[in-house]
């Protein structure tokens, strides 16, 4: 059986802080976004989506039980609700804290037609991580995607907001060596972005 | 027949997805002739004009914009765009949102006229940032300049447009599903009519809702700027598709992307477009994305494009991702990659999707290991008609379609493998899609 059918695979989720453990983190940004965000939809229910982004920027990348809880908290809905809604959504970080940079290779279609289950190989020998898992030194996740839609750019890999493509081994080893010198979590960053084109400008925090 | 581009036309110039770019080349002539006509006559227009919708189901776009209730109650009117492009192999309102953003703000702004529209929503996939990002650009300049937001160039009419990110789910594309997910819950698909009301009655949030994919909404300027009648020329070779269509190219091709065809193309001309095919000979074609059944190259050779056309080679237009297979292709590990990407994309409300799609899966699986057993065809075959048509959605019939057409054209590949216990293909190239 491929590892990469998750259905049913072991989701070992954080016991949710009880209430007099709340300890809400949202940013003075992310608040405020949060506020925007409301005004765009006729309930707090359509927030929970645009919420979780705001959260998984502002907790590091993983939405952890107080990542959940405090969604819940702010859109006053219960966290076994926000719970099933992060869940259902392969982007939102729940499985697993990723490591700073995912590389989410696809091995869908046109990319398995282009050779992408060489690349995974690769980088199972370079890294030594296949799909869920992460470095040691908690630099990169690996995770195998479904069609992340630029067929015509296979074999293709996303990293944060960004998608390379057509990959071979030597451009993987130029963006690898790219990633460990860059700053911040590409994880974070794309939560960002995100965030950001939810926005219109005069809605953004300055 | 070459390409025939009207909405790629200038998808090229960067200019083209700024406001000023977009109006020197006569963006928002459409709008602002739609404001001067009677709504139903924007309608009249879409329905002469023959346009179907472009996300893979081809229903006929007039008859959403004429549901929508003519009379308005209390509730709000929504303009719903799908843009969560996921079927394997298409990558065109990708395209469409990236370059040519205004195409499709222009497109939905008409069709909120057209509905009485008060607000819109462009449903994302999750994954698509650098598309969200060019449409937020043009949608903050198009406020800035009157084109969205109230009183639009000073008609009087109100129009507001959100852009809203998913979170990774194939089956958001499927529209109820989309509304769930837009309402903040997990997507999954919603009863359909006749058992609860259309969306057009009863869409999000309880509200009369038009939904349409990107691609239809970018084809509404040309439409009313040029009429129905112009438009319903493009394509008229064939029974009943009208205008043109965008496909994307994928596979083993040498010249991978989207080319922009009338209806009446063949699909010969399309893979020469593409560059023709690379590494070998052409074995296959899965026409019009990983839902639809893949054909052999006989087939490939007289198939013309067209949504009845299609259906004499056994296939279908789906949502245009084109994807060329050249002769070193095992059509068994092939259509075992397409069985996980069903398993690992059925959202699991219902039992014939859930269960059989993982079931599919494994028999592939075990056939893939050259552990397959006499009888596992059949099995597959009993296991696709229990979910064709049984299943809640339109998931599941789109999981079992592909596996049908490949035991139907390509039978002997799967005896051989498992008589054999390893593919018929054993070319060297073969190994590089070895998993
Ligand atoms: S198959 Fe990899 S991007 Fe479509």
């Amino acid at each position: 059986m491929s590892e990469l059918v998750q259905l049913g695979a072991p989701h070992d989720r954080p016991r949710p802080p009880r209430a007099d453990e709340l300890n809400l983190r949202f940013s003075e940004q992310g608040i405020h976004e949060l506020e925007a965000l409301k005004t765009h939809y006729p309930d707090l229910k359509s927030c929970i989506l645009p919420g979780l982004w705001i959260a998984q920027r502002e907790y590091g990348g993983f939405l952890d039980g107080a990542a959940i809880a405090e969604v819940a908290h702010r859109l006053n809905r219960s966290y076994a609700e926000v719970e099933g809604v992060a869940t259902f959504y392969t982007m939102y970080n729940t499985a697993h804290k990723p490591g700073k940079h995912k590389l989410e290779l696809c091995t869908c279609l046109s990319c398995h037609l282009c050779g992408s289950y060489r690349l995974r190989d690769y980088i199972k020998s370079k890294l030594g991580i296949s799909h869920g898992e992460t470095t040691e030194d908690g630099l990169f996740t690996m995770e195998e995607v479904e069609c992340l839609d630029a067929c015509d750019r296979a074999p293709l890999m996303q990293v944060g907001d960004q998608y390379y493509g057509p990959l071979d081994e030597a451009k993987l080893d130029a963006l690898i060596d790219q990633l460990r010198n860059t700053e911040g979590s590409t994880v974070v960053k794309m939560a960002d972005e995100i965030v950001q084109v939810h926005l219109r400008d005069v809605e953004r925090h300055k | 027949m070459a390409e025939r581009k009207l909405i790629l036309e200038h998808a090229h110039d960067p200019a083209y997805r700024t406001l000023d770019g977009y109006l020197a080349k006569g963006g928002y002539e459409a709008l602002k002739k739609a404001l001067k006509m009677e709504r139903q006559a924007i309608i009249d227009e879409v329905k002469t004009s023959g346009l179907r919708g472009r996300g893979g189901a081809g229903f006929p776009t007039w008859i959403k914009w004429n549901g929508i209730p003519k009379e308005k109650s209390d509730k709000l009117h929504y303009v719903l765009c799908n843009a969560d492009e996921g079927e394997p192999g298409t990558f065109k309102d990708k395209q469409i949102m990236e370059q040519t953003p205004y195409l499709l703000i222009e497109g939905m702004t008409i069709a909120g006229l057209a509905t009485q529209g008060d607000r819109g929503y462009i449903y994302i996939r999750g994954e698509f940032i650098d598309a969200a990002r060019s449409l937020r650009n043009a949608i903050d300049q198009a406020y800035a300049k009157g084109y969205l937001g109230k009183n639009i160039l000073g008609s009087g009419r109100d129009f507001d447009l959100f852009i809203h990110l998913g979170a990774g789910s194939y089956e958001c594309g499927e529209e109820s599903a989309l509304m769930s997910s837009l309402m903040g819950e997990r997507g999954m698909p919603r009863l359909k009519f006749p058992h609860a009301p259309l969306p057009t009655i009863s869409g999000l949030w309880d509200s009369p809702t038009l939904i349409n994919n990107v691609e239809t909404y970018a084809c509404a300027p040309f439409i009313i700027k040029n009429g129905g009648e112009w438009y319903s020329t493009l394509g008229a070779s064939t029974k009943n598709s009208r205008g043109t269509k965008i496909f994307s190219v994928s596979g083993h091709v040498n010249n991978p992307g989207n080319f922009e065809i009338e209806f009446g193309t063949s699909l010969k001309e399309l893979l020469e477009m593409a560059g023709g095919v690379k590494g070998g000979k052409l074995k296959a074609c899965v026409p019009g994305g990983s839902s639809v059944p893949i054909i052999n190259a006989e087939a490939v050779d007289r198939a013309i494009i067209g949504y009845e056309e299609m259906a004499d080679v056994k296939s279908m237009v789906g949502s245009g991702g084109c994807m060329f297979l050249n002769e070193h292709t095992c059509i068994v590990t092939f259509i075992w990659r397409t069985a996980l990407f069903y398993a690992n994309e059925s959202c699991g409300k219902c039992t014939p999707c859930r269960e059989g799609t993982r079931w599919m899966l494994q028999i592939l699986d075990r056939i893939r290991q050259g552990k397959g057993q006499q009888g596992d065809i059949e099995l597959l075959e009993e296991v696709c008609s229990q979910i064709d048509g049984r299943s809640f959605c339109g998931l599941g019939d789109a999981a079992a379609w592909p596996v049908q057409g490949a035991i139907r054209v390509f039978r002997e590949e799967f005896e051989y493998f498992i008589a054999n216990g390893r593919s018929i293909v054993t070319s060297e190239p073969s190994l590089v899609m070895a998993p």
